[in-house]
């Protein structure tokens, strides 16, 4: 009899309790609607750049160049996609003309790019833009205008790129910037290499030194105009610093008996970080441009290289085998205990630490493949973005959203080329270039 | 509806009341155990003579029961107790005070609840005393029949003979027609033969709820002078013309939203959501936008608005909020399928964009 009355009770409790809850839900708060949504989709924003319109007759030329270096900027990022002319329903004829709103609505045009050239007097080159949120009805952000030589317009494309760019997706720009790297040139066995700069995009490629003697490994100073590169010219590799206007270039720390290479610029410029080898072991150096100061920072019998200065410049990442492979260590930049931070299985080389500070990129080998991947600067959340046969040497793109590196195919007739990959994995593409070409090094953002 | 809730709330707290404190399951009832009765063993003489007719008596006892069991000077449980037997003397059983069915409805809308005293009239139980011998209750000669007339109540009732004035009660009906929803006076010849209705009345419509009443028109003017009396007061308040869109309540009424009209109208705005162009700052951004909806379902551009966000840095909140108005914007275009009944439901809504789940892992 206990039993029932407590089952009763039980019943008449969860009777009342189930009352309350629907009385609770018909009783709901009155004010406006509120839903939440945590999942969407993930997909190229449709945008649409009409020619832009030359404002006289010199501006021609550049009115319909200057807009496909716009959209194959924002189509190369993976995150837009173009609407091809022959759909469009409404022509720009006026850069002050209202914008047809229903007619880019039809086809889905989430962007508009309206821009407008002229060419002044001196063969000074003026290009002016507009963004348009077109499902909003609106301009996203106010029309800018950029004027520069008629030898520039390609710079003047990648600056109104990356300002559409950074107004849909708030990233920092990329676009208007350089890459050093190196040609190759002959067979395999007899490889010749030059250092070579070009545009991002793999435009306007330079040669900054021939092909008579091995060079290895360029990187840009902070500011772009400088270049360290290791070069086999004396017969040992030593690390050059290569001044990018006037292709004048000097030996670092040029010392008898050692061999230097893998530099790294320190974020303000004035210190170059080296490893060298001396008596057969490898440590990590820093060299004071300044007054051609050099001070060790790591002392292990263990090869220590390729070191990588954190943003703040406070720390440094660089490669060890100290635990028997090679692994990736974190120190202070004045040197001190080396804490590891790479736990998986493989070898990882080629630190280089992200222009935002939050991740590190790598080379790591594992298995009989190569990959470019990405940790936290804890070790932590480690992914690989590429997977190839040799995938290494990355670099980072000035807002630290790309990741460009060295992909070589298998094979005696295999070759190297320069591929990028952002940082989520999903947009690999190759870098296009007249030769093959490894090491590239991203310039900051030019001036 | 809301009347339904609090009497089945109620309803619900009276029946754990009266588990709790009622005694419903009393276990008096497990006293009930195996009955016993005392015997004596008597010889053929004493069963003649207890079995002898008699006279009847001239005033018999109420209570035949002349060998009413003496109660065991032990407590012996086995021992009968008719007086526990028995129901309660005053029985005031929880259903007859409160009955069920008259929670049901509303107290003012019931009969009257009688009063404890006619439950006197109700008859008893049969109880489980022992059952008199018939001897003392059967006459050997059969007394005449009483005549009903001749039995003077002792309490004064009503005059029950039928009054010829008084209405003739009619029999119920499904739907009658309450005599004061009629315009015309009808007298008792013109009551017509048969009290069945012949058509049964519309029910009233429940009156439609809102915050202003409804503007007057002026009964003496006509449409034309309306209008334009309507357009001059318009033009010289410089107030746009009144709109046809009902006025918004302080407070939406009507049903709620259901659960799966809610999720179809998140699904449609997250199917517009596209992350994939947004900074990782912007992915770590939760924005609050708030939008109004016209009555076709489509969002009025205007009133979009970010409410409030977090987790992202402050460069961060416009791109996501312009992904979240594009968002609304582009599937809303055709306008979003939601019930037109409930509108005042779904008129204003607060939309929370969070990207947690659409970050780079």
């Amino acid at each position: 009899m206990t039993c029932l009355r407590i089952l009763t009770l039980v019943l008449a409790l969860t009777g009342l309790s189930a009352l309350t809850s629907s009385y609770a839900l018909a009783q709901e708060d009155p004010g406006p609607l509120r839903i939440t949504i945590e999942e969407g989709v993930i997909e190229p924003l449709p945008f649409a750049v009409p020619d832009f319109i030359a404002e006289n007759g010199a501006a021609k030329e550049y009115a319909t160049k200057i807009a496909r270096v716009v959209a194959a900027d924002l189509q190369g990022t993976g995150l837009f996609r173009e609407i091809p002319k022959d759909a469009f329903i409404s022509a720009v004829t006026s850069f002050d003309s209202p914008v047809q709103y229903a007619d880019w609505k039809a086809i889905n045009a989430q962007a508009l790019i309206t821009g407008a050239v002229s060419v002044g007097s001196g063969g000074r080159l003026t290009v002016k833009f507009r963004v348009y949120d077109v499902f909003s009805g609106a301009p996203l952000g106010k029309g800018l205008q950029f004027g520069g030589t008629t030898g520039s317009w390609r710079r003047m494309g990648h600056k109104v790129a990356d300002a559409v760019y950074s107004r849909i997706t708030g990233e920092g720009p990329y676009f208007d910037s350089r890459v050093v790297f190196i040609a190759e040139s002959g067979p395999k066995n007899a490889r010749k290499k030059r250092l070579a700069i070009m545009d991002y995009d793999g435009a306007n490629v330079q040669y900054l030194t021939d092909d008579r003697s091995l060079v290895l490994a360029p990187r840009f100073s902070p500011t772009g105009d400088r270049i360290l590169y290791t070069s086999y010219e004396s017969g040992f590799p030593k690390v050059y610093l290569l001044d990018v206007a006037n292709v004048r270039r000097r030996v670092l720390d040029d010392q008898p008996g050692t061999m230097s290479f893998a530099p790294r610029f320190s974020p303000n410029g004035r210190t170059v970080l080296l490893s060298l080898s001396v008596g057969g072991n490898t440590d990590i150096f820093s060299y004071d441009l300044a007054s051609g100061q050099r001070k060790r920072l790591t002392s292990a019998p263990s090869i220590e290289i390729a070191p990588s200065f954190s943003p703040d410049g406070s720390q440094i990442v660089f490669t060890s085998d100290r635990s028997g492979t090679s692994q990736l260590y974190i120190m202070p930049s004045g040197g001190g205990e080396p804490r590891r931070i790479s736990g998986g299985k493989g070898r990882y080389n080629t630190p280089v630490w992200s222009p935002r500070g939050d991740l590190i990129a790598f080379t790591k080998q594992s298995k009989g493949s190569f990959h470019i991947g990405v940790m936290r600067v804890d070790g932590s959340e480690e992914r690989l973005l590429t997977t190839s046969f040799l995938d290494e040497g990355p670099t980072w793109s000035p807002n630290g959203r790309v990741i460009m590196f060295t992909r070589e195919t298998a094979g005696a007739s295999g070759s190297s080329a320069l591929y990028s990959v952002d940082i989520t994995g999903r947009v690999l593409k190759r870098v296009p270039t007249n030769t093959p070409a490894s090491d590239p090094a991203w310039s900051p953002l030019l001036k | 509806m809301n009347t339904g809730t609090y009497i089945s709330g109620i309803g619900h707290v009276l029946l754990i009341a009266w588990v709790l404190f009622g005694g419903l399951f009393h276990r008096s009832q497990d006293t009930v155990s195996v009955k016993a009765t005392d015997v004596s063993i008597i010889s053929e003489e004493e069963f003649a003579a207890l079995t002898r007719p008699q006279a009847p008596p001239v005033n018999p006892e109420p209570i035949a029961i002349p060998t009413e069991p003496t109660p065991p000077q032990s407590e012996d449980s086995a021992v009968p107790e008719p007086a526990t037997e028995k129901p309660p003397e005053s029985p005031e059983p929880p259903q007859a005070e409160t009955p069920p069915a008259g929670e049901e409805n509303p107290v003012v809308e019931g009969p009257p609840t009688p009063p404890p005293t006619e439950q006197v009239d109700v008859p008893e139980p049969p109880s489980d005393t022992p059952t008199p011998r018939a001897a003392p209750r059967i006459a050997e000669t059969p007394t005449e029949p009483v005549p009903p007339e001749t039995q003077p109540s002792d309490t004064v009732s009503e005059e029950v003979t039928p009054d010829p004035t008084a209405e003739t009660p009619k029999p119920e009906t499904d739907a009658t027609a309450p005599p004061e929803t009629t315009t015309r006076t009808v007298t008792e010849a013109d009551t017509p033969a048969s009290s069945a209705p012949i058509a049964s009345i519309r029910p009233v419509a429940r009156p439609q709820k809102s915050a202003r009443p409804a503007p007057q028109k002026p009964p003496a003017e006509d449409d034309a002078t309306a209008a334009a009396i309507a357009a001059a007061v318009s033009e010289a308040n410089d107030t746009p013309a009144p709109q046809t869109e009902t006025p918004r309540p302080a407070s939406p009424s009507g049903p709620p939203l259901s659960r799966g009209e809610k999720d179809a109208l998140r699904v449609a705005v997250s199917s517009c959501w596209n992350v994939g162009s947004l900074s990782s700052d912007a992915l770590r951004t939760t924005v609050v936008v708030a939008v109004s909806l016209s009555r076709d379902g489509k969002p009025k551009p205007g009133s979009i608005r970010m409410l409030s966000s977090s987790g992202g840095s402050a460069g961060s909140e416009k791109q996501a909020f312009d992904a979240a108005r594009r968002a609304i914007l582009r599937c809303g275009a055709r306008g979003y399928k939601l019930p037109s009944e409930k509108y005042d439901r779904w008129r204003d809504i607060e939309i929370t964009f969070n990207p947690e789940k659409m970050r780079i892992k």
